[in-house]
């Protein structure tokens, strides 16, 4: 694996010599918010943010794609059949994304990407896209990645991780397609002597400033069924409006609704992000909806998040501590104020 | 362009300004084939919903029209939907509708003159707005 | 700030044990900054987690309808409206209700302070009668609390319940000579076009998540027209066209019924302003039928009314 060093004076040269390359996108300072977008210029990329309003999954699944077209004019020999729609699968490299937001991604692979399904779009985009992440030396107080299984540092879901070290930024490459993407960057530096300790310096000061990590364990062993009738669903749900801002900020949060639009003799199936906090996400055709009543849609989210996606893969909780959801919610619904209920699974006050 | 003719949805009450339609054909009076009707109770039932409805499907102009006030066949219909029309009006033209689109008018069935006289109106009123460029529902513009 | 906190526990804590009501629905402290819970409690010990201060602007009247048990509510001026609301449009009923109302001197504005702080978060507020003093990392501030109300908060002229059962803190001031509708005449002097593009640009971020739906109390439609498929009135997709259908008749569903609380705005995970489209509703509410949301529990709404010299001058 190959590590450069880019000073910062260089490194809008270096994005520039990425914009030559291919689409380059990253966080881009828009009114009081950073969010990431596709670059103009090299300047429109902004790397003093601690993390971007929204998670970039759009990236990958946008929140609307069109899927198929069809025709449903009657004289149309392919009338009613399915056509995929064009979509720019070009290489791209996404620049500054967090290391808990590309480990999502991997999160998110298992349901897009496993050996008996593949989605298609998700798959492709993936494969194109190289990520070049940012470790986070100045985590916000909403963090918690170091509690689920992930951390400001961490690389294995990057293909690139980049580490500023004041002046400029250590690059290292953790997979073969981060190494050709830093083989093709011309009036780099190599890595200096001092950087290695200011890096472990800055890694050991973010992880510290998160304070305690959640023991997530308790809620792995405790007995699904006991957990799910548990009375602390009572207490959790109450100031839940149903709306679904921690679905639609989540970067692990994947479902989706599949919706056709008509207009005249054309038509199109769309794609859209859906939420298990509305009702309509379960509501069956016959009319029964098994997820009817407030209480059962939260405790639902926290559940599946928590503990129904460790069990089924047998690997961590399916949330990376980003804290979106913490910071979005407005009646301040705090996951891992829930994640410490469901752990000690009693409703006494935390 | 020149050529161009609005497409406008008229909303008539069943009990009045549908019956002066009538009455304007019978009477063999002329006015221009720009409406697509759709007979309605009573304007009371016209849902806003239905008006955005008609703006999405592409509508150059809608129009609404009832019975006078006083003479509603359900009483009072049509003064619950004057509140309700004024406000949809006025929100649409806030929100960048042009006042052109939109008409609104009180026809009795005896009013066939009328009827033909207000048809008349509100097509050169929205041919003016020109063809609507807003509000309509096209295939949506996603990724 | 303090002393509404115990005047709310000690009248939550006499109710519950009089047996005067089932529940108590006040706010708990929040877990982050700027932040506080709704929160239901039930007993003593639940009281003793009820709090007050600035950061209780989640309208409360949004956790009453079709409730079945008694209930106090803490309530701000904006909440009592919204509840006289509810009772006139029978979602509960006044005997089942004990309004503990709390005189507001308006609630602050979490993104107003997150501009101010640049980037910096705070770890521990303080909040007096006039400031707030944030402390954190590098960062010692005191801001003046007027300074940094909501909007809505900043020219809301019913700060004190319209109606309520009990008093948490002395009625304050009402403010005077305030112009509600500086913004809507703004909007008003443009052209159509411009209009159109305003709407256009205030909406552009909109993710389709209605929270702010779903945070007004007005809002309690058992299945919303965004959700209904015969027919489909409005795309799902963050269309332009479908965005823009979908806040317009959300507006317009609280012609003559919305309070201005601010509740939607202060939801917005996008920092829509969507009050542009409500204030527009209110102020014409206001001058074309003399009307004002949740002040009399006794008068029907704009709409389930109207007087036979109604203005008319738009009808042919």
């Amino acid at each position: 694996m190959s590590e450069i060093y880019i000073s910062k004076e260089k490194f809008p040269e270096v994005v520039g010599q990425l914009m030559s390359h291919g689409r380059v996108f990253g966080p881009v300072f828009q009114g009081q918010f950073h969010e990431f977008a596709r670059l103009d210029k090299p300047e429109d990329i902004d790397l003093s943010f601690q993390n971007t309003r929204l998670s970039p999954k759009d990236l990958f699944h946008p929140h609307s794609e069109r899927m198929f077209t069809y025709s449903l004019a009657k004289d149309d020999p392919e009338r009613s059949i399915l056509k995929e729609a064009p979509k720019d699968y070009s290489p791209s490299v996404v620049l500054g994304i967090r290391p808990c937001d590309a480990k999502a991604f991997q999160l998110d692979d298992r349901n897009f990407d496993t050996e008996t399904i593949k989605d298609p779009w998700w798959v492709e985009r993936r494969k194109t896209t190289t990520l070049v992440g940012l470790a986070c030396n100045d985590p916000c107080n909403t963090c918690f990645c170091t509690s689920m299984e992930t951390g400001p540092f961490d690389a294995s879901g990057l293909d690139v991780l980049m580490v500023d070290v004041g002046d400029g930024y250590v690059a290292r490459s953790v997979t073969d397609k981060g190494k050709e993407c830093l083989s093709t960057l011309k009036g780099v530096q190599t890595v200096p002597a001092q950087a290695a300790e200011k890096e472990a310096q800055a890694k050991k000061a973010a992880e510290e400033s998160m304070g305690q990590v959640l023991d997530m364990k308790p809620i792995y062993e405790k007995n699904t069924l006991e957990l799910f009738h548990d009375p602390l669903w009572e207490e959790v749900h109450f100031s839940c409006i149903n709306c679904g801002t921690c679905t639609f900020v989540c970067p692990t949060c994947w479902c989706f609704d599949i919706q056709d639009e008509v207009q005249g003799d054309s038509g199109e199936r769309l794609r859209l992000w859906d939420s298990c906090m509305f009702p309509l996400f379960t509501f069956h055709g016959s009319g029964h909806n098994p997820r009817s009543q407030k209480i059962q849609r939260v405790r639902q989210r926290f559940m599946h998040k928590l503990k129904y996606y460790p069990e089924k893969y047998k690997d961590g909780p399916a949330c990376v501590g980003c804290g979106r959801c913490v910071k979005g919610c407005p009646v301040n619904i705090d996951i891992r104020h829930v994640a410490r209920l469901m752990a000690a699974s009693c409703s006494c006050p935390a | 362009m020149s050529n161009w003719e609005p497409k406008i949805i008229a909303f008539l009450c069943n009990w009045c300004s549908y019956g002066a339609a009538d009455l304007a054909g019978v009477s063999r009076m002329q006015y221009p084939p720009n409406f697509r009707v759709i007979r309605v109770p009573c304007t009371g039932r016209i849902n806003p919903k239905f008006i955005l409805s008609a703006l999405r499907h592409g509508a150059d102009g809608v129009w609404v029209s009832g019975c006078h006030p006083g003479d509603c066949h359900y009483i009072e219909g049509n003064l619950y939907a004057r509140r309700k029309f004024a406000l949809l009006k006025n929100l649409l033209e806030h929100t960048g509708i042009e006042p052109k689109r939109l008409h609104f008018s009180w026809i009795s069935s005896a009013e066939a003159t009328k009827f033909a006289d207000v048809a008349r109106e509100v097509i050169r009123t929205v041919k003016e707005a020109g063809p609507a460029q807003h509000f309509i529902k096209k295939q949506a513009e996603v990724a | 700030m303090q002393a509404y906190t115990e005047r709310i526990r000690e009248a939550a804590k006499r109710l519950l044990s009089d047996g005067k009501v089932d529940v108590v629905i006040g706010f708990r402290k929040g877990t982050i900054p700027f932040m506080n819970e709704p929160y239901l409690a039930k007993t003593a010990e639940q009281v003793d987690q009820l709090v007050w201060d600035g950061n209780c602007g989640v309208n409360l009247a949004n956790y009453l309808p079709k409730r079945t048990d008694r209930v106090a509510v803490v309530a701000k001026g904006c909440d009592s409206r919204n509840i006289v609301e509810h009772i006139v449009e029978n979602q509960i009923k006044r005997e089942q209700l004990h309004i503990l109302g709390a005189p507001c001197k308006g609630m602050i504005d979490k993104r107003r302070i997150k501009a101010e702080l640049k980037g910096k978060e705070p770890t521990s507020v303080e909040e007096t009668e006039g400031e707030i003093e944030i402390k954190g990392r590098d960062l010692k501030l005191t801001l003046n609390r007027s300074d940094f109300l909501q909007e809505n908060c900043a020219i809301c002229i019913h700060r004190n319940p319209v109606l309520y059962d009990d008093l948490v803190g002395d009625l304050v001031e009402e403010q005077k000579d305030v112009d509600r509708y500086a913004d809507v005449r703004q909007v008003e002097a443009m052209s159509t076009e411009e209009k159109w593009r305003h709407f256009d640009d205030l909406i552009a971020g909109c993710i389709r998540c209605y929270a702010c739906r779903n945070a007004c109390p007005a809002c309690y439609c058992p299945t919303c027209f965004v959700d209904e498929s015969r027919p489909q009135w409005v795309g799902k997709t963050i269309d332009p066209t479908d965005t823009r259908t979908f806040h317009f008749l959300r507006a317009y569903h609280l012609a003559g019924r919305c309070t201005d609380c601010g509740a939607c705005e202060r939801s917005c995970p996008v920092d829509i302003k969507m009050r542009q489209f409500t204030k527009k509703l209110e102020k014409d509410v206001k001058e074309l039928f003399d009307y004002e949301a949740g002040i009399n529990p006794e008068m029907r709404p704009a709409l389930d009314f109207y007087r036979p010299d109604d203005p008319q001058a738009f009808i042919k």
